[in-house]
């Protein structure tokens, strides 16, 4: 999930990706085509299926019921402001914003160790790391828009800061299922 | 006596409010040229501590910013907090109430901190403007929940885990958890009994929801294979009879069942010996047994007690 290239950090108005890179479904050939030739002229914002790099890719998008990100670090100030900087993303993406909370205390792992290297057993000191947690959750997202949405979001990660990403994906039944059915019941 | 010379001379003064009148006053387009500098006097009357020539430094960038300037070029990337960039007057530090904290520069926790001036509101609405063509739109005709669940009962959860670490890999991220309503896959009431021994505790009654969770392959997609395969087999399985099913007694029923039990047995020796019996028997005896397997499929409920003490009374005849 760490970016392989930073270089498209370079420029904030056009932004590149590798071609084996996080965007696995959309081949960086592809891209340049769409950029040149479909996006100047005037396309409807989003059909269901996208754009036409469904007909490149040739593969449906798999829907999202939401998606989880769990944030933590040592500074809360940090977690807030980057917490901001998602949800205004996802206002610009178009993107449900659903809860967004963090629990009202942090988690402190504590050590307390001799103070002195021999003897004085009454005599201690304390250390303590403490981790402060924060969720967003976000609603509604199709396949493209999810890659596109965690790999901006990722690659803006502050220093000291852990991401957990919890994804639901919402799926069919396999056709096999109702296959196995019907042969039984016809034995 | 040129207005730059100024520059050389060392004056206890705050190194920011000399900057700033300097600023005014001084030529700021280029330093002055030393190729000679004047030799200071050190003999016995002038004598002090060496004053350490002072580099002359430009005053800091954020004089000249226009207010209007475009921010995203300024700062175009993260990176560490750089005090003459910022044309904000930020302080940063604790200390006793009533004391100015101290001011952007030389200040370390302003440099430790990461800092978000490379997201600012207009640098976010022209990078997702260029990130608008890689997006697709949610169908607008699944707009609620139950619609969705509807449509595609399956939910497949997965995590992904980014830290700093030497390794990018996370052994976690290949867990993934299938949920199904069984509601869903339309079994009879032989397949679902079958499935549920066969799943145990894996199933909830509340929400009506099987889950099955898959971490003993390596990677993510093999567990998800495995995990359909899962479900696949469990359903196939649980619509198959094999002959030893016939063995099923009445320790193993899973729930309580009128016809054949002992309570029934019991009832119809009782019925042959009673004298005076009940006018409209069929229907008592059918509502007696609706409450004697209420009352051990349900387990024992103040109204169910109450159900079942009138139905008793009614079918001994007592009209107490």
């Amino acid at each position: 999930m760490l970016p392989r290239c930073l270089r498209a950090l370079g420029n904030p108005l056009s932004i590149r990706f590798q071609e084996n890179g996080i965007l696995g479904m959309i081949a960086n050939r592809h891209l340049q085509f769409v950029g040149i030739n479909y996006f100047s002229s005037a396309r409807t914002s989003g059909t269901p299926q996208g754009l036409s790099l469904e007909k490149c890719s040739d593969k449906k998008d798999t829907l999202y019921k939401s998606v989880e990100i769990e944030i933590r670090s040592g500074e809360p100030a940090v977690l807030l402001s980057y917490e901001w900087f998602t949800s205004y993303a996802a206002k610009q993406l178009g993107i449900t914003i659903g809860k967004c909370w963090a629990p009202p205390k942090a988690h402190h792992n504590r050590l307390t160790l001799l103070k002195s290297i021999h003897i004085y057993k009454k005599h201690r000191v304390q250390y303590e790391i403490r981790t402060y947690f924060r969720h967003m959750t976000y609603e509604r997202l199709t396949e493209s828009t999810l890659k596109t949405f965690l790999e901006y979001i990722q690659r803006n990660v502050p220093e000291g800061v852990a991401v957990k990403v919890t994804k639901k994906s919402v799926l069919n039944l396999p056709p096999s299922l109702n296959d196995s059915v019907r042969r039984l019941s016809l034995q | 006596m040129r207005p730059c010379d100024l520059r050389g001379t060392s004056v206890l003064l705050s190194v920011s409010v000399l900057f700033v009148q300097r600023a005014k006053r001084v030529c700021d387009d280029f330093r002055a040229l030393d190729l000679r500098p004047s030799k200071s006097n050190n003999m016995r009357g002038n004598r002090r501590k060496t004053a350490y020539k002072k580099t002359p430094v430009h005053p800091p960038r954020s004089n000249k910013m226009p207010v209007d300037q475009d921010w995203p070029s300024v700062w175009p990337v993260a990176r560490v907090f750089h005090p003459a960039s910022v044309p904000l007057p930020l302080h940063q530090g604790w200390v006793e109430p009533g004391i100015t904290p101290p001011g952007k520069f030389a200040n370390a926790e302003l440099m430790k901190i990461p800092n978000f001036l490379h997201l600012t509101p207009p640098a976010i609405q022209r990078q997702c403007e260029a990130l608008k063509k890689f997006c697709t739109e949610w169908p607008k005709e699944l707009d609620t929940d139950e619609k969705i669940d509807h449509h595609f009962p399956l939910q497949i959860t997965t995590s992904d885990y980014l830290h700093s670490s030497p390794t990018i890999r996370d052994a976690r991220a290949r867990i993934v958890t299938l949920q199904v309503k069984l509601s869903t896959l339309n079994l009879n009431s032989h397949a679902k009994d079958k499935l549920l021994r066969l799943v145990k505790e894996r199933y909830d009654p509340v929400t009506d929801i099987l889950t099955l969770v898959a971490e003993r392959c390596p990677l993510r997609k093999q567990n998800i294979d495995y995990a359909m395969y899962l479900l696949n087999v469990l359903v196939s399985e649980s619509w198959k009879t094999e002959p030893w099913e016939n063995e099923k007694s009445e320790a193993d029923m899973e729930k309580y069942v009128w016809e054949g039990s002992q309570s029934q047995r019991t009832l119809q020796q009782l019925l042959e010996r009673m004298p005076n019996k009940a006018p409209d028997l069929p229907e008592v005896i059918k509502q007696y047994s609706v409450n004697v397997t209420r009352f051990h499929n349900e387990g024992e409920d103040t109204e169910n007690v109450n159900a079942y003490k009138e139905s008793v009374i009614k079918l001994l005849g007592l009209n107490a």
